[in-house]
């Protein structure tokens, strides 16, 4: 067996004495021991990822024959790698954080219950990853989508969660059946449930095949990513599942969604033609927009984390959109940038909104409350959590030199390399899809500004948050660890692109390393590749080479020149911007202490107007603040307006007036309320049929009887 | 467009003469009994006695006016009983108090007024805005009003300093930075006037926070508060104490 696999054995056993451990612990150590596994799994994990990515290229395991359709086969590659150390970086910091958060469910939740339920979706999520046939991977996505729904239906008493649990299983469900159906005709096309097999027959497949395999199995991938217009549950989902399990939905499980998208669409069954990949860029885009704007004006921050990761999850897709449609185009190298800047925002989205979904719940357990409005002021409070959640906030806002920046720069700079393309139809559709993301990243500033701004500063807006405490280490340790790879992650972008290339690689059949990450680094001899001496040269005079024979690798800048039809060159590098950053401010900070040099400083009290006290309702507040997007954006948002006030002694004197908005989402307006007031409609009317009389009944009973003889005659004939 | 531009020019400039030449406009100013000598002491008696605010005191043969508290009602300048008290029409009538300290020279050009209104009738405001206007002008004179106190350096206060303007005007006297200076504009913000002290106001500006210069009238007119801030800015003397009041008291002149 090879080293990969010894290790993914040593992850499953350990999976399996996660379970083992949460059935027979005491209830009191539950989540320590919970805490412990499930780090261990999720080093063990990071491991294997390690070592396929680096060592091994992959490897493949055939369990057993199964009756019918061949052999149950493990096979592992490099993009089930990416998404491995994804997973891992998630699960290991939300184990260590659950040890804490579960205690708040002690004695009222069955902790056991939790534990098996935990251990299992975590393998569940990994077999998906290394199914090597369909059999498998169905089998690993209903393990994972069951344990996911039990996960977030955990916590009964919370309201909505009968009904945030239902509807999250009900889309899920009516996705795996369109991805089933995909299957199914791939296994009657290929006559295999090997995935290797369908490889070999793709290209040879009925273009009538070939787009109903696509557009099930990107609708029913689509749910699990969270992408319009099958996104409902993730804003249902969220609220109501425990705070460690919504950090596993959005940073883990939504991925298992783009995973689906990747793996059959683009290596298994890749699409022909460049409509499909219109069809995921436009679906991304219009995701990307409809989730930040619902995300700007929430105020509970879980449902506003669901929210973006909506966006997120948009733009994601709209990278492997844009990559198909390259491949399509036969532009191999910049289909692998893109693919790139979508895994890479895979990963970043993961670890930014990990580290701001265990933010919120140390805001939850320091100051008890998670609704923007009532929070504030939590920076003098909780100055840790604040910190960590400020580069989640920074990172999410894709504001350099954080990770958020590098892959969201990566995709919309793909986006503008559209120029190659010879259709002006595509150019025009590109170029709309850019504008959608460019408005989504502005939007994704003004909304996680709001998230800091009323969360963390000004005045604190109740009892709660006045008297926060900050947690203690075992959530900021988790907070910690996310937050040092938001930094890793952003400044070092010219080490992780060529590890991403290693999964782009197969699928584009082109490097972009040569293309995107030219080697300042290296010796001249080995610098052509197929940029002209000339042009590196200007680079070399603005220091690109700096750091040379220090670091390894092949430069710190990340650049990419388009052909000569086009030339048109992006370039950056967030890490030479962090030492200009640092110098820059320290620059600033000694010549502002030289200026003041002998100066005294007089600290006072903030000037309030010479209001007699600052009340905390007197200042803004996150509805506040998001106001002026619900208003620019009404046509969309279309929300309600409740007004509700309380009359006495006389009519028209008011002693109370209520002004609240209910924003039912676009998507469930126009998307899932018209066939479920349909299937509502046909339910009343069968319903109809039950009206109590025994007769009745015995009426049922005759007629049924008479069709099927009536059935039965006509077939005998 | 342009037709205010020539407008303008050709009206030239209508502002007052006051601080570089003497205001002849009538009217400028009601005028302020003075330290006035009488015959004999039974009429000092009695002119003190005819102020309905009790500026007047009697000393010897001689009424000494504590103009912090005057409203120029005219009672004791118009009673036929009496001898007429010196009646001074100008308005070069701010002083220093005795915690006054002489500002920078930096700012003789240069300061920036924050007004606070204390519960004044309303009559300072009106006074006190009128310096802002064309005529009187104080941005010829490097005077401005700002809206925070972090940036003002002059306090200008009106009103006895009501109970519920007691908080704001400390808290804005706290949030202006050194060096700052108060200015108490009117009869009520120097002695409480004709409200205070009383169940709902303090007796002037000096009960809540230091007074630097104090600007009498009831209200004091626009160039009265002028000169007052002419004061703080070391660019015009205070108002003389007449030979009376030293004698009354025993200060020097
Ligand atoms: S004018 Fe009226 S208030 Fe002033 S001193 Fe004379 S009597 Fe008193
Ligand atoms: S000093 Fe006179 S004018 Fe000024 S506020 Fe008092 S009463 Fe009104």
């Amino acid at each position: 067996m090879s080293m990969s696999a010894e290790l993914l054995l040593v992850f499953f056993l350990l999976c399996a004495a996660g379970v083992a451990a949460s059935v027979v612990a005491p209830a009191r150590s539950g989540p320590t021991a919970l805490a412990v596994i499930g780090a261990a799994a999720a080093i063990a994990l990071l491991a294997t990822g390690a070592v396929l990515m680096g060592v091994e290229p992959g490897f493949r395991l055939e369990l057993w024959s199964m009756l019918f359709g061949g052999t149950m086969a493990l096979a592992a590659d490099r993009l089930s790698a990416v998404l491995m150390l994804g997973a891992g970086l998630v699960f290991l910091p939300v184990s260590i954080f659950s040890a804490t958060y579960l205690r708040k469910y002690a004695g009222h939740c069955d902790l056991r219950y939790f534990g098996v339920c935990y251990f299992v979706m975590f393998a569940a999520i990994v077999l998906v990853f290394i199914a090597g046939d369909a059999l498998s991977f169905l089998a690993a996505w209903e393990v994972m989508s069951i344990s996911s729904y039990l996960l977030v239906t955990y916590d009964l008493d919370r309201e909505g969660s009968a009904y945030g649990g239902f509807v999250m299983l009900a889309l899920g469900e009516a996705g795996t059946i369109a991805v089933t159906i995909a299957f199914i005709l791939m296994v009657i096309a290929s006559g295999s449930l090997q995935f290797g097999d369908w490889r070999a027959v793709s290209p040879h497949l009925t273009e009538g095949v070939a787009w109903a395999v696509f557009i099930l199995s990107f609708a029913g991938f689509a749910v699990k990513a969270g992408l319009v217009p099958v996104n409902s549950w993730l804003p249902l989902a969220h609220p109501v599942a425990p705070t460690n399990v919504s950090a596993l939905l959005s940073a883990v499980i939504v991925n298992l969604g783009i995973y689906g998208i990747i793996r059959v669409n683009l290596d298994l069954v890749p699409v022909h033609g460049a409509v499909p990949g219109l069809i995921v860029l436009v679906v991304g885009s219009v995701s990307a927009l409809i989730g930040i704007l619902y995300a700007t004006i929430q105020s509970d921050m879980k449902r506003l984390l669901a929210h973006s990761t909506i966006e997120n999850m948009g733009i994601v897709a709209a990278g492997i959109g844009a990559t198909m449609i390259f491949l399509a185009s036969n532009q191999p190298v910049i289909a692998a940038i893109a693919l790139i800047a979508a895994l890479y925002h895979l990963i970043n989205h993961a670890v930014y909104k990990a580290l701001l979904f265990v933010g919120t719940g140390a805001v939850e357990a320091g100051a008890g409350s998670r609704d923007l409005d009532l929070l504030g002021g939590l920076v003098r409070a909780m100055p840790w959590t604040s910190a960590f959640v400020l580069v989640g906030v920074l990172a999410i806002s894709a504001l350099p030199p954080l990770n958020g920046f590098v892959s969201e720069w990566l995709t919309l700079q793909t986006l503008l390399r559209s120029a190659v393309l010879s259709s002006t139809a595509i150019k025009i559709i590109f170029a709309l899809c850019g504008v959608l993301i460019a408005l989504t990243a502005g939007l994704a500033v003004t909304c996680f500004a709001k998230v800091y701004a009323m969360g963390f500063l000004g005045v604190s807006r109740s009892a709660g948050a006045a008297d926060a405490a900050e947690v203690g280490w075992g959530v900021r340790s988790p907070l910690a660890f996310l937050a040092v790879f938001c930094v890793l992650l952003g400044i070092l972008p010219t080490y992780v692109i060529p590890v991403i290339d290693r999964v782009a690689y197969p699928l584009t059949h082109a490097s972009a390393l040569p293309a995107l990450v030219p080697p300042f680094f290296l010796p001249q001899a080995q610098q052509a590749e197929n940029l002209p001496p000339a042009f590196l040269a200007e680079f070399h005079d603005l220091g690109a080479q700096t750091g040379e024979g220090m670091l390894p690798g092949r430069g710190l800048v990340v650049l990419h020149r388009g052909q000569a039809s086009n030339p048109v060159v992006f370039a950056m590098s967030t890490s030479y911007m962090v030492v200009a950053l640092a110098v820059l401010l320290g620059l600033v900070f000694l010549v502002f202490r030289l200026l003041t040099l002998g100066r005294r400083t007089v600290r006072g009290r903030a000037w309030d107007g010479g209001l007699r006290r600052l009340w905390p309702s007197l200042t803004y507040t996150a509805t506040g603040f998001s106001n002026p997007v619900r208003v620019i954006f009404h046509a969309v948002l279309r929300p309600t307006t409740i007004e509700d006030s309380t009359e006495a002694v006389a009519t028209h004197f008011r002693t109370a007036i209520r002004l609240d908005h209910a924003d039912v989402p676009i998507i469930d307006r126009l998307v899932l309320r018209p066939p479920m007031s349909g299937l509502r409609w046909l339910a009343e009317l069968v319903r109809r049929m039950h009206v109590g009389y025994v007769n009745a009944y015995a009426g049922y009973v005759l007629l049924t009887m008479l069709v099927v003889l009536v059935i039965g005659l006509a077939i005998l004939r | 467009m342009a037709g205010w531009v020539i407008k303008g020019a050709r009206t030239g400039i209508r502002s007052s003469a006051y601080p570089a030449g003497p205001e002849t406009a009538i009217g400028v100013s009601p005028g302020m009994p003075g330290d006035t000598a009488v015959d004999s002491p039974s009429d000092a008696e009695g002119l003190a006695s005819l102020c309905p605010t009790g500026a007047m005191t009697a000393h010897d043969v001689s009424v000494v006016v504590d103009r912090g508290r005057c409203v120029h009602c005219f009672r004791c300048a118009q009673d036929a009983r009496m001898p007429a008290v010196a009646w001074d029409p100008g308005f070069e009538w701010a002083t220093y108090t005795d915690a006054y300290q002489a500002l920078h020279a930096a700012f003789s050009r240069s300061l920036h007024i924050r007004f606070v209104d204390a519960g004044a009738c309303g009559a300072c405001m009106s006074e006190a805005r009128q310096v802002n206007n064309p005529y009187y002008n104080m941005h010829r004179l490097g005077f401005f009003i700002t809206p925070t106190p972090r940036n003002a350096d002059i306090l200008l206060v009106a009103g006895p300093v009501s109970d519920a303007m007691r908080d704001p005007l400390r808290k804005t006297y706290a949030a202006m930075p050194p060096p700052k200076r108060v200015v108490a504009i009117g009869a009520c913000a120097i002695s409480g006037g004709v409200f205070g002290p009383s169940y709902a106001s303090a007796a002037g500006v000096k009960d809540i926070i230091p007074v630097d210069v104090i600007v009498p009238g009831c209200p004091p007119p626009p160039l009265a508060i002028l000169h007052g801030l002419l004061l703080v800015a070391g660019r015009k003397p205070p108002a003389p104490r007449s030979s009376l009041a030293a004698r009354a008291d025993g200060r020097p002149e």
